[in-house]
């Protein structure tokens, strides 16, 4: 896998005021790959992308595209095109007016453009509809139009902010199967701004987390899911049961970690810690046993926390308990069958196995 | 609608096909006004009023939507309306007295003619700044400059920031935005500002009489002498030709622009 970087970024830099909307942020991002930039809204990675583009210009660092540095050139001699949030089409030319605009600006021959239009449609899926106007288009379809207007210029990088944020859950969906298929059919990198960690899963060959201005961690879908090494991370992908805690005991088999007098031990996977380290824990609420407490077995081991129910919703697929522990904090517990003698206010005991706990750094 | 506007209109077609008498005028059908008007030099005099008001409609395009671009794409976005604002200050102002002032400063020795002389453009003065057909586009120029402003602003206005990403990013040079993005957004606000300036300029007898000469008499200014000789059929007569050449103005527009647009952002 010795692929070329696409992009390049490096230290860069950038305040409003003094605010940091990038805080010395690395990435490189290689060729051919579908790289999506994930986090909350304001946390930089729309500026990151802007910068990249050329509409922001850093404070600091600089940024190479195919081994080139582009910092002081404008967004139109940069090889990137880029996909706007919203509607960004002009609303007084018609679809391959619209597509074929950055083509007649180049004095390119009309015979050529249209040519090139036309493949570019059918490519996108608009086939057919290149005498409408904008305003005669849906959602999807203006945003496909917007798509083949930036990749008929065939630069080397595709940037998308937001692409899919006007549009609705369903046709979100569909579009990222279309983005990816689009993505693999012309083979050039994609950087795809999102907050919607759904759509970044789903389209990303690689993900980073951009928040606060900083990049917090970078994987493929499958690591940042079910392996994400940070709190932070762990939280916006939606975990739910997170614990803080500070490291008691450890060896090469097992990492103990005190949370609230409780000890909790959990598999060690490699992890890089210390004694009295503060780190946090995570488990998925599908792995979690839920259990009725009986006087009978009241015995608490290691791998146990004792606590009373809540809240029982069912949810189709699933129901979901809301436990309470002794330490007042929340966990959410998902059963895909429901556990018939379990009721609101009963004493359960919660269980799971040594592996499912993660371990996030702070 | 009906009462303040189309029953107005209506009474002034009727009342110009009235028969005249000494001091008003009595129910009749005779075409006499419009014949007055169509074959004396009154028609002349409209006429080239309508050319005046051409010049003065596209000497306005030229300064005023320059200055409606500038303000869209150079002033803040906080600060556009406050320097919009600005232009509505000359309209504290009456407007006798707003076009009675620019007399001393067109005049033979007023302050456009020192200012020229004293830089060297010109070594004799210009008379021809006031009391001519040069005069009273001067006069409407500054008179209905805002109008074209407001309206084409209104109109950049409505054009979303994205546009101009877009042109960013695909390399829109000076000449292209403005042909290809600029001008046909600003379409329908150019032409409202356009018909406005033209129908004032025709309309408007205040800046002839105060500005022009012997040759530069408009259809306001036609209707207004008619009423003062008590020819109050005549007057309605030019009433009437004014409003049918700005409801075939408006025709045109519509069929091209679609106004209706124009008042989208707005609301």
């Amino acid at each position: 896998m010795a692929k070329t970087n696409a992009i390049e970024v490096k230290n860069l830099v950038k305040t409003y005021g003094n605010v940091y909307a990038l805080k010395n942020v690395d990435l490189n991002i290689a060729d051919g790959e579908y790289f999506v930039l994930l986090g909350p809204s304001g946390g930089g990675k729309t500026t990151l992308l802007r910068s990249i583009g050329g509409f922001i210009r850093p404070d600091s660092g600089s940024v190479n595209i195919k081994g080139q540095n582009v910092d002081d050139l404008p967004p139109d001699r940069r090889p990137t095109s880029m996909v706007f949030q919203g509607f960004a089409l002009f609303p007084h030319m018609n679809v391959s007016q619209n597509i074929g605009y950055g083509l007649k600006l180049k004095s390119i021959d009309k015979n050529v453009i249209e040519n090139k239009v036309n493949k570019m449609m059918d490519l996108v899926g608009l086939k057919g509809l290149s005498n409408r106007m904008p305003h005669e288009l849906s959602g999807g379809q203006q945003q496909r139009v917007q798509l083949a207007r930036a990749l008929i210029l065939e630069n080397d990088v595709l940037l998308l902010d937001e692409p899919l944020s006007a549009l609705d859950a369903q046709l979100r969906k569909d579009m990222c199967i279309e983005l990816k298929r689009l993505q693999k059919t012309v083979g050039i990198s994609f950087v795809h701004v999102t907050h919607n960690q759904e759509e970044a899963m789903s389209v990303a060959d690689r993900i980073a987390i951009i928040a606060d201005g900083e990049m917090v961690e970078q994987g493929t879908p499958k690591e940042i899911y079910s392996n994400p090494k940070n709190k932070f991370t762990a939280e916006f992908i939606g975990e739910k049961n997170i614990f803080e805690g500070r490291i008691k005991d450890f060896n090469k088999t097992k990492v103990v970690v005190d949370i609230d007098n409780d000890n909790i031990e959990i598999a060690n996977n490699n992890y890089k810690v210390e004694k009295n380290q503060k780190v946090s824990l995570s488990i998925k609420s599908e792995s979690i046993q839920i259990k009725k407490m009986s006087k009978t077995n009241s015995k608490v081991s290691n791998n146990q926390i004792v606590g009373k129910i809540s809240e029982i919703t069912f949810l189709g697929q699933f129901v979901r308990y809301l436990v309470v522990l002794n330490n007042n904090q929340e966990i959410q517990v998902r059963s895909y069958e429901e556990i018939v003698n379990l009721k609101v206010h009963d004493t359960v005991s919660l269980s799971w196995k040594l592996e499912d706990f993660l371990l996030h750094q702070n | 609608m009906i009462i303040f506007f189309v029953l107005p209109l209506l009474l002034t077609v009727v009342w110009s096909v009235f028969e005249r008498t000494m001091f008003w005028m009595e129910p009749g059908f005779t075409l006499f006004s419009y014949e007055n008007f169509f074959f004396s030099s009154r028609l002349e005099n409209f006429l080239s009023s309508m050319f005046h008001s051409s010049i003065s409609v596209i000497c306005a395009f030229f300064i005023g939507f320059p200055i409606a671009i500038f303000i869209r794409r150079r002033v803040k976005k906080v600060a556009q309306h406050r320097v919009m604002l600005l232009f509505i200050l000359p309209f504290m102002v009456s407007e006798i007295i707003r076009i009675f002032a620019l007399r001393p400063i067109l005049s033979r020795n007023g302050v456009l003619n020192s200012l020229l002389m004293d830089f060297n453009f010109i070594d004799t003065p210009i008379s021809a700044f006031v009391f001519t057909p040069t005069g009273v586009v001067i006069g409407e120029i500054v008179s209905f400059l805002p109008f074209m402003i407001f309206s084409t602003f209104l109109a950049l206005e409505a054009i979303p920031n994205y546009i101009f990403e877009v042109c960013a990013d695909l390399g829109v040079n000076r000449r292209r935005m403005f042909k290809d993005i600029l001008l046909p957004l600003a379409a329908p606000g150019l032409f409202a500002g356009s018909v406005f300036i033209f129908v004032n300029g025709i309309g408007i007898a205040l800046i002839p009489t105060i500005l022009g000469g012997p040759g530069s008499v408009n259809a306001g200014l036609i209707a207004t002498q008619a009423i003062i000789a008590l020819d109050f059929p005549l007057a309605m007569a030019v009433s009437a030709i004014m409003m049918f050449t700005l409801m075939g103005l408006l025709y045109i527009g519509h069929r091209l622009f679609n106004l209706t647009k124009l008042l989208e952002p707005i609301s």
